[in-house]
């Protein structure tokens, strides 16, 4: 609740405080000091102190799944900030708006970690996704951006149609929002209402995290939109909506049929098969990117298919290594002029620091060990081994795994083994101990994930 | 004074630390700091290994006060490995040898190593240093699993010290060599392990030696000739002795502490340790005495022809090291660590002794360019004689006991043992005073420049020198024959907890004490014989042009066994990786791999039009998608 409403309030203060502040250095102080007051209050809430007592009537609920998880994505955006809120002063005149419009998402993503009925799961994702079109297309002059804000528009649109199709179709089915309940609903026959209903949400959801194959939206979305926009829109939109996922699945999905298992199979292999093979061929690294979020998605999705104790600690623990390791490798492009391969050349030799740590970044995305994004993928797969069924899908993400390391590795054979004329990159010192806390968080989640877990259970 | 025992783990630390500083400060360090901290170290365990071995004597001591458990080092399911020390009367004689050795030699280094850069001399400490704390690991570990960890790391420092020139790829290959022999062995001891965690399910050597009697006769039978295996390699026995004459690449006080003192004696102390897992494979016994047995008389052959003051000397190591596995392998236990202490004394003292005479001569090491330095290096001189007279087995000299103790033990097993292990002995006595009237007696026969130089060595070479020459001379009086004095056999008493369930399973079959007296003059007699042809003979030596021939040119050419091996082994060898090399890595693998990241390119470049740049196709693709999975959920059966 805490956070909610603190962010809610903090997007507003920092919309007006564009009034006030004119200087790019006090806006972005207001909003790392924000940013660090709203992860202070949800660290606090997760100790038991509330600033805020209100009766939602049993529409949020707040446990410390959702807390530990909105505290990592916190962690995530202050470590955003800290790297490329500088970038973010860059792409246009409205620069408090911009900061102002991820309060506004960070709140959305709140409520959608906390959502107890439908109404709230349709609102969080709408405060998600309303102000990532508006930040898509906020380097005004570039066609690129425009373009790419009127295609997500389009079709966030579309989904959110059938999103609201679907819970429509729910609620007619059972005269009421609540997910609770819903597991019984089901089991107690099948209603094509509701069956029809509970498919749109499961395939709007799907397009929200760029599963595919409803996820066409993403590479031209997170091209077309300035690169630092895009780091947000990949990482820590992308876990929150997913955590949503996750919760909507505890309550409505929760005693899956086997149909509604190879549903979420088909969209997990066809994720992983397409977002790993067509970033292979990829030669703008941003590019790469975007497909790259595709492929990891589909890891993130195991969580929905084992659905465990140990696949729930498994998303939380994916979503810190892949947002730390994405957001440090856009941080490092946002500097960079060239964003395809070549434009990597040479860096091991003209940038040894900030190639060192996007190497590791890259490892870890690769699912090296002694990375967090290996351990990730370890309780992801044990996770889906331990449902005991479609062994062929967890050998087949291994092997997407695999091919991912010929398109991550590509960097890193770029920075290390081409000669290049790539120049030095200045960059403040502030930057470079950024990176190398993330490397290290990175390495430390690798070899202790459970300290991620610490306050899960106790 | 406390329960010094609890404070074991710092014998390791100090070398751990000394290390840490002079391999990190190696460029800054001046020549002096990096002796103090390297020797120093040492100094540090060795006082720490007094205190220990004081506690151990002490009345009160029980073996459970020995387990030292630090943390759990591996955990898996069912196996717990603790990273644990074990103190007792055998690791801790051990950690004496070790560091009280190990201290003399790094003093001694400090003057030897001096002409080296200070980055070099920096880095050989370093190695030292880092010896011997992997050595003592293995010493302490209170498991297999860090035994092996030591084990490992005593195999990695070898090979970094043979290699330490490694300008010179002859050296490196001696490296290489020493690394891959040791691993041959290496693997015979992880099979071992491994075995042991299949049937006990525990590493740690109380619970695997207290589960040994419910064990399998084959299982016991198997686990032992493996550690055997790993034993051998590491220990130099055959097949696997020919890396130890290589490795006198190294620096000359590397060969005397690794190569002949502490780390080649790892595997006596690994199956002393493992005593009662032998005593229950009788099997295993005898191919343990039987391999040591060939190998003492096989090295001792070779010896009596080489003219390398080193290889002489490392010869001899693989055949003493042959003796003691003769020890283990009739069951004569003490007599096999009684050796290794002794050995331990002589063989460091005859290296370092060599290593003077090596420095006096400006790198020279063949036997045939010396002769007559007994005038000009009066202490190494009487130190090397005293080192030969106690390697020979002459009385009272240390290695008469612990030869003779091994030699009766296997008298008593099979007296065809003993009469070999006599010729060995023989022949030792003889190819170590040809080795001492070539170089000491008679006339220079070197260049002037050489005989111009000729000097004794400086103190940090003598002291060790006079050190062990006293250790060598007087260390057998901690084990007299009960012959001699009644309870004379301190060590014996002092060890009798580490063997005592070996012993009640040995059956009582002592020699009568006339027998005994009988074996014990004539072999001296006989020794004396030896010993007095060899020196009246070497010392008239004078060069000749004319080639050695018939078994003596075998033997100078140490039986042809790296010619065979190269032939047997190594060259087919190369040729089926060569084959390997040109069907199946080239055509098949990479055929597969290409294929496949091709065909992954292909599906890439395919699969990228569906991305068109279209909102309308997208949906259109999205629609399709979604009427797709209605139809799936709707229109299939369960």
């Amino acid at each position: 609740m805490n956070a909610i409403i603190l962010s809610a309030i903090w997007g507003v203060a920092m919309m007006f405080s564009g009034i006030f502040l004119t200087k790019g250095e006090a806006i972005r102080a207001a909003a790392i000091l924000g940013l660090v007051v709203l992860l202070g209050v949800n660290i606090a809430e997760l100790y038991g102190y509330r600033l805020f007592n209100i009766d939602t009537r049993g529409m949020l609920s707040f446990n410390s799944f959702s807390l530990v998880f909105n505290a990592v994505l916190f962690g995530c955006t202050l470590i955003y900030f800290l790297l490329s809120s500088k970038d973010i002063l860059k792409v246009g005149t409205n620069k408090a708006e911009y900061f102002s419009l991820i309060f506004f998402v960070l709140s959305g993503v709140s409520i959608a970690s906390s959502f107890n009925t439908l109404l709230m799961l349709f609102l969080g994702i709408e405060i998600i996704s309303i102000p990532l079109y508006i930040l898509t297309g906020s380097d005004r002059k570039n066609l690129k951006s425009n373009e790419a804000a009127l295609k997500y528009f389009l079709m966030g649109s579309f989904s959110t149609g059938i999103m609201v199709m679907g819970i429509a179709l729910i609620y007619g089915a059972r005269g009421s929002f609540d997910i609770a309940g819903m597991n019984t609903a089901m089991q107690q026959g099948l209603n094509p209402l509701l069956l029809s209903g509970l498919l749109l949400l499961l395939i709007s959801m799907a397009f929200k995290v760029s599963a595919a194959p409803f996820h066409f939206w993403t590479p031209d979305v997170y091209d077309g939109a300035p690169t630092v926009f895009t780091s947000f829109m990949a990482t820590i939109v992308k876990a929150g909506v997913f955590v949503a996922f996750l919760r909507l699945f505890d309550g409505a999905y929760g005693s899956m049929s086997d149909k509604w298992k190879l549903v979420v199979v088909i969209i997990i292999a066809a994720t992983l098969l397409i977002g790993n093979i067509t970033a292979v061929f990829q030669q703008s690294v941003k590019r790469m990117l975007a497909y790259s979020s595709i492929a990891q998605a589909g890891f993130m999705f195991f969580a929905l298919f084992s659905y465990n104790d140990l696949s729930k600690e498994g998303l939380l623990l994916y979503s810190a290594a892949y947002c730390l390791a994405t957001t440090g490798i856009f941080a490092i492009l946002i500097k960079m002029k060239d964003y395809t391969f070549d434009g990597f050349n040479g860096m091991g030799k003209s940038n040894p620091l900030l190639a060192a740590t996007n190497t590791i970044f890259l490892l870890s995305l690769a699912g090296i060990p002694l990375t967090a994004g290996f351990t990730a993928k370890f309780y992801m797969l044990s996770s889906a081994i331990k449902t005991g069924t479609y062994g062929w899908l967890v050998i087949l993400a291994v092997l997407c795994a695999a091919v991912s390391v010929y398109y991550y590795f590509r960097v890193i054979q770029s920075m290390y083994f081409k000669e290049g004329d790539s120049q030095r990159i200045e960059v403040s010192s502030s930057f470079r101990l950024g990176l190398v806390v993330i490397s290290a968080i990175i390495i430390l989640l690798g070899i202790f994930p459970q300290i991620l877990f610490y306050k899960l259970y106790f | 004074m406390g329960n010094i025992i609890q404070l074991a783990w710092l014998v390791p630390l100090f070398p751990l630390i000394g290390f840490l500083i002079n391999g990190l400060g190696r460029r800054s360090l001046s020549k002096g700091a990096i002796s103090f901290i390297g020797s120093g170290a040492i100094l540090a365990s060795f006082i720490v290994s007094i205190m220990i071995v004081l506690q151990v004597k002490s009345p009160g001591f029980t073996a459970s006060q020995g387990v030292l458990k630090m943390f759990d080092f591996i955990s898996v399911d069912k196996l717990i490995i603790p990273f644990a020390f074990q103190i007792d009367q055998l690791s801790s004689l051990f950690l004496l040898i070790i560091t009280g050795v190990g201290f003399l030699i790094h003093v001694y280094s400090t003057s030897y190593m001096h002409d080296e850069e200070s980055e070099h001399f920096g880095r050989y400490f370093a190695y030292l240093n880092l010896f011997v704390f992997s050595m003592l690991l293995l010493v302490m570990g209170g498991n297999f699993v860090i035994m092996f960890i030591g084990w490992e790391g005593v195999g990695l420092c070898s090979y970094l010290l043979i290699g330490f020139w490694f300008k010179n790829s002859d050296y490196n290959d001696a490296a290489k060599k020493a690394f891959v022999m040791n691993r041959i062995g290496d693997f015979g001891f992880l099979l071992a392990v491994f075995w042991i965690i299949a049937k006990v399910g525990s590493v740690d050597f109380s619970t695997v030696f207290a589960a040994a009697q419910s064990l399998s006769k084959t299982d016991i039978t198997i686990i032992t000739l493996l550690l055997f295996v790993g034993a051998a390699g590491k220990s130099a026995q055959i097949p696997l002795y020919t890396w130890l004459p290589d490795a006198m690449a190294g620096p000359t006080p590397v060969s005397a502490l690794i190569h002949a003192a502490t780390m080649v004696t790892a595997g006596i102390y690994m199956i002393a340790r493992s005593n009662i897992l032998y005593s229950l494979a009788p099997i295993t016994q005898t191919v343990v005495a039987v391999t040591g047995l060939v190998t003492a008389v096989f090295a001792a052959t070779i010896a009596l022809q080489q003219n390398d003051i080193k290889k002489v000397l490392a010869y001899s190591t693989v055949s003493q090291l042959g003796y003691m596995f003769l020890g283990l392998g009739v069951g004569a236990y003490t007599g096999a660590v009684f050796h290794v202490m002794t050995h331990a004394f002589f063989k460091a003292l005859l290296f370092l002794g060599a290593g003077s005479v090596i420095h006096a001569m400006h790198s020279e090491q063949d036997i045939r360019n010396m002769g007559g330095l007994k005038k000009q290096m009066p202490v190494t001189h009487i130190t090397f004689l005293l080192g030969c007279l106690a390697i020979a087995g002459v009385p009272p000299f240390s290695g008469f006991f612990s030869k003779d103790e091994i030699l009766a033990g296997a008298f008593s097993v099979n007296p065809v043992y003993y009469y070999i292990g006599v010729a060995g002995a023989l022949m030792t006595a003889f190819y170590m005073f040809r080795l001492y009237a070539m170089t000491f007696t008679g006339t220079f026969r070197g260049t002037h420049e050489q005989e111009h130089h000729l000097h004794e060595s400086p103190v940090a070479i003598t002291f060790p020198l006079i050190v062990l020459a006293v250790l060598a001379a007087i260390a057998g009086f901690a084990g007299l024959p009960e012959v001699f004095v009644e309870n004379g056999h301190a060590l014996e008493h002092f060890l009798a907890p580490i063997f005592a369930e070996s012993a009640k399973l040995k059956h009582a079959n002592h020699l009568d004490h006339t027998t005994e007296i009988t074996l014990m003059v004539s072999v001296t007699v006989l020794i004396l014989i030896t010993i007095i042809y060899a020196w009246i003979r070497f010392s008239r030596y004078r060069k000749t042009e004319a080639d050695t021939k018939g078994l003596a040119r075998v033997l100078e050419n140490k039986w042809y066994v790296d010619e065979i091996y190269n032939a047997a082994i190594v060259r087919p060898l190369n040729a089926f990786s060569g084959l390997l090399n040109r069907v199946v890595e080239k055509v098949l693998i990479d055929g597969l791999v290409n294929g496949v990241g091709k065909s992954i390119q292909y599906g890439s470049r395919q699969l990228r039009l569906l991305q068109s740049g279209q909102v309308g196709s997208y949906i259109l693709l999205m629609v399709l998608s979604i009427l797709a999975f209605f139809a799936l959920v709707f229109f299939t059966k369960k």
